[in-house]
C-alpha cells in the first residue's frame, strides 16, 4: 500500500472548511485508484489527520505521518499558522508536501525544496483587495482587523501596505483572538472612528461574528475580507441580513467560470453537495501529489520529490500547473466576490499592480 | 459620538457580557460554598444549557409562540436538563468520593469537564452552530447611546435571576439549610438536616443559573460550539474569585466587574488585549483583597 497523508481541522471551528478539502481529496484519490494502480501491485490510500487548526496539533499530525513509511507525499495544511511548522517536519523527511490553501508567502520564502501550494498568496490577496476597496468600492477611511494568526497578521500587513500606498487613510489596525466571541466593543471604537470600509484578515466563525455585531451595533461602512471567510456558513452565522453586501476576496478565480473544471465541479456536487471554497484547490494538490508518485514509479520519497521537480504544464482544474522555484504556483489570480441575496455571487478577478 | 457617549457605551457593553458571566459565576460559588469543590465542569453545563435552548428553539415552530413566551419556555427548558445533569454528576461522581482528599474531586471534575465537552461535539457535531434570535431587532437611542432589547433582555433576565436567588437563600427554609451545610456539613447533619439533598440542591440551582446564562450567550453572539464552554467557565471561575468565592452577591459583583473590565480594555487599549488587562487588574485586586471583593473568611471554617 502507498499513502498520501492529508491534514486540515476536521473539529472545531474551520471543521466545515477542512471537510470541503477533506472531499476534495478524497475524490481525486478515488479518480486515481479507478485509473488503475498508481504503482504496481500497490492501493492508494489516503491517511486523513486532524490538526484542530492549532499548530502544535498540526505538528504532531507531521511527525505521525513522516513517521510512517508508506506516506510519499502530504496535502495540507490549511491554515498558515499550521502549514507553517509542519513544512519544516516535512522538509527534515524529505516529503513532498503540497498546501491546497495556505496563502501566507513567508512560508515558500523558508526555502524548503519539499514546500509546494496550489493558490495564490496574500501579497498578491492583500494588494489586491486594497486596490479593489479603494479604487471600485471608493473607501477613503479604512479600520483593518485581523485574526493574529500567521495567515491573518499577514495579510491584513500586505493590505494595509498597499493602502498607505494608494493613499487611503488606516484609521487603526487591531486584533481579536481566535474564539472570542464579543467584539462589541472594539466595534464601538470603530464606530466612534467613522470608517466607511471594515476589513478582516482572519476565518469565516469569527468574521461572521464582526459582521453581524457590526450591523447590530449600527457601525457604518461596508465589510470586507480574504479567502478566509468564504465559506456558506459564514452567512449562515452572521444572518443574511446582515452579510448582505459584504465583499471577499479569494486566492483563486471562481471555479465556475473556469471551463476545464466543470466536470469536477458536478462530479462533486452530485457525490458531497454544494462545493467548498477549499475543495478544488485540495482536489488539485492531490492530483499532482498523484501525478509525481505515478511518474517516480517506486514507493520513494526522494524519487516522488524528484519527479515533482519535473512536472511542467500539469492539466489542472484551473488550466496548466506549474510552480516557480519557491514551489508556487503559476496560476495566481485573485478573484473577489460578494453576498447577494444571500449568496456568494462573483464579481470580477482583481488585478494587484 | 464623543468621548462621553462612546465610555457610557463601553459600559453597557461590558454590562451585558458581565450578567453572563455573573449568571456562571453564581453555580462555581455556590458549589464551593457548600463543598468546597471547584466544579471545573460547570463551564460545561452552561454550554450544555445553551444547546438546551437551542434545541427548544428548534422544536419549537419559530413564529408560533410571541418571542417572549419563545425565550420563557427556552429558559424553563434549558433550565431544567441542567439541573438535572448538575443533580445527576454530583450524584454520579463528586459523592462517592466526598470523604476523600479534596484534590480527588478536583481531577474529577476535570475528568467531568472532558467529558462532556466530547459528549456534546458526539451529540450537536463540532462545527459552530447558529443560534436562531426569536427577539424583534429593537434599537433605541439615548443620548447618544444605543441600547438594544437583547441588551435589555440579557440584564432584566439576570438581574431577575439573581435576585431570586437571592431571596432563596437569605429568607426560605432550604436557603437556611443551604447556609448551615455551607458553615459545617457535619454538624448540619448531626441535626438532621439532609445534608445529601441539600447539596444536590445547590447542584440544580448553580446549573440551572449557568442554564440560562447559556441561552443568553446564545441569543447575544449568535453561534455556539461544543468548546465554548471552556473559555466562559474559566473567565467566570475567574469572576467567582475576583467577588469572593463562596459569596453569592459576590459573584454577581465579580461577573458585572469583569465583564466591565473586559469590555472598557478591549474598547480604551486594545481588543488583543482584553484578557491581559483584565486579568492584570484582578492580580492587582487580590494582592490587596486576598478574598475578593466582598470575600468571605474562607480560611476560619477550614
Amino acid at each position: 500500500m502507498v499513502k498520501i497523508g492529508f491534514v486540515a481541522p476536521l473539529t472545531g471551528d474551520q471543521a466545515p472548511h477542512g471537510q470541503d478539502m477533506l472531499n476534495g481529496a478524497r475524490l481525486a484519490v478515488e479518480r486515481a485508484n479507478a485509473q488503475g494502480p498508481v504503482l504496481p501491485g500497490f492501493r492508494l490510500e489516503l491517511v486523513a489527520l486532524d490538526d484542530q487548526r492549532n499548530p502544535t496539533q498540526a505538528v504532531s499530525a507531521a511527525k505521525k505521518l513522516v513517521a510512517d513509511p508508506e506516506v510519499v507525499a502530504v496535502i495540507g495544511h490549511l491554515n498558515s499558522s499550521c502549514t507553517m511548522p509542519a513544512s519544516a517536519i516535512y522538509h527534515q523527511a524529505r516529503l513532498l508536501q503540497i498546501t491546497p490553501v495556505s496563502s501566507n508567502p513567508q512560508i515558500s520564502r523558508q526555502g524548503f525544496d519539499t514546500f509546494h501550494r496550489t493558490c495564490a498568496t496574500d501579497d498578491l490577496q492583500g494588494p489586491g483587495a486594497a486596490l479593489f476597496a479603494t479604487q471600485e468600492l471608493g473607501a477613503k477611511r479604512i479600520f483593518i482587523i485581523d485574526d493574529l494568526t500567521t495567515y491573518g497578521r499577514g495579510l491584513a500587513n500586505e493590505f494595509k501596505k498597499k493602502l498607505q500606498a494608494l493613499g487611503a487613510e488606516v484609521l487603526g489596525h487591531e486584533g481579536i483572538t481566535q474564539g472570542d466571541k464579543d467584539f462589541v466593543p472594539l466595534l464601538t471604537k470603530v464606530k466612534a472612528l467613522g470608517p466607511d470600509l471594515v476589513y478582516f484578515a482572519g476565518m469565516f466563525p469569527e468574521g461572521a461574528l464582526l459582521i453581524k455585531q457590526k450591523a447590530e451595533a449600527g457601525v457604518g461602512g461596508r465589510f470586507m475580507g480574504g479567502d478566509g471567510l468564504f465559506d456558506p456558513v459564514l452567512i449562515d452565522l452572521a444572518t443574511p441580513q446582515a452579510a448582505e453586501g459584504v465583499y471577499l476576496t479569494t486566492i483563486g478565480s471562481d471555479i465556475r467560470q473556469v471551463p476545464t473544471a466543470q466536470r469536477f465541479v458536478a462530479e462533486y456536487e452530485t457525490r458531497f453537495g454544494p462545493i467548498g471554497a477549499y475543495s478544488a484547490y485540495a482536489y488539485e494538490a492531490t492530483s499532482i501529489a498523484v501525478w509525481a508518485i505515478r511518474a517516480a514509479g517506486k514507493k520513494d520519497r526522494a524519487a516522488v520529490l524528484a519527479a515533482m521537480k519535473t512536472l511542467k504544464d500539469f492539466p489542472g482544474l484551473f488550466g496548466p500547473q506549474n510552480f516557480d522555484e519557491k514551489g508556487d504556483s503559476l496560476i495566481r489570480d485573485v478573484g473577489v466576490f460578494t453576498v447577494a441575496d444571500g449568496k456568494f455571487a462573483f464579481v470580477k478577478t482583481a488585478s494587484w499592480e | 459620538m464623543n468621548s462621553l457617549q462612546l465610555f457610557f457605551q463601553q459600559l453597557l457593553n461590558g454590562l451585558t457580557l458581565g450578567a453572563i458571566y455573573a449568571l456562571i459565576a453564581l453555580g462555581y460559588t455556590m458549589v464551593y460554598g457548600v463543598i468546597q469543590l471547584i466544579n471545573f465542569a460547570h463551564g460545561e453545563i452552561f454550554i450544555v444549557g445553551a444547546y438546551a435552548a437551542l434545541t427548544v428553539i428548534l422544536l419549537v415552530p419559530f413564529a408560533a409562540p410571541p418571542w417572549w413566551a419563545l425565550l420563557l419556555l427556552c429558559a424553563v427548558g434549558a433550565a431544567i436538563v441542567c439541573a438535572l445533569l448538575g443533580v445527576g454528576i454530583e450524584r454520579a461522581a463528586y459523592r462517592p468520593i466526598r470523604q476523600s482528599p479534596r484534590l480527588n474531586a478536583l481531577i474529577t471534575a476535570i475528568g467531568m469537564s472532558f467529558f462532556l465537552q466530547n459528549a456534546l461535539m458526539l451529540l450537536y457535531g463540532a462545527t459552530d452552530r447558529h443560534f436562531p434570535n426569536p427577539l424583534p431587532l429593537l434599537r433605541w437611542e439615548l443620548a447618544g447611546v444605543t441600547v438594544s432589547l437583547m441588551q435589555l433582555v440579557a440584564w432584566a433576565t439576570g438581574a431577575l435571576c439573581m435576585i431570586g436567588l437571592q431571596t432563596l437563600v437569605m429568607s426560605t427554609k432550604i436557603g437556611m439549610a443551604m447556609r448551615a451545610t455551607a458553615q459545617d456539613l457535619k454538624a448540619c447533619a448531626l441535626l438532621g438536616i439532609p445534608v445529601d439533598r441539600i447539596i444536590a440542591v445547590t447542584f440544580a440551582i448553580g446549573s440551572a443559573a449557568a442554564a440560562v446564562g447559556g441561552m443568553l450567550f446564545g441569543l447575544t453572539y449568535g453561534t455556539i460550539n461544543f468548546h465554548d464552554g471552556y473559555l466562559m467557565g474559566m473567565k467566570a471561575f475567574t469572576a467567582a474569585v475576583l467577588g469572593g468565592i463562596g459569596n453569592i452577591p459576590g459573584a454577581m459583583v465579580g461577573g458585572l466587574v469583569l465583564g466591565l473590565l473586559e469590555g472598557l480594555g478591549a474598547g480604551y487599549l486594545s481588543a488583543q488585549w482584553k484578557n491581559v488587562f483584565a486579568f492584570v487588574i484582578l492580580v492587582i485586586l487580590l494582592l490587596f483583597k486576598p478574598n475578593g471583593l466582598l470575600g468571605e473568611r474562607v480560611a476560619d471554617r477550614a
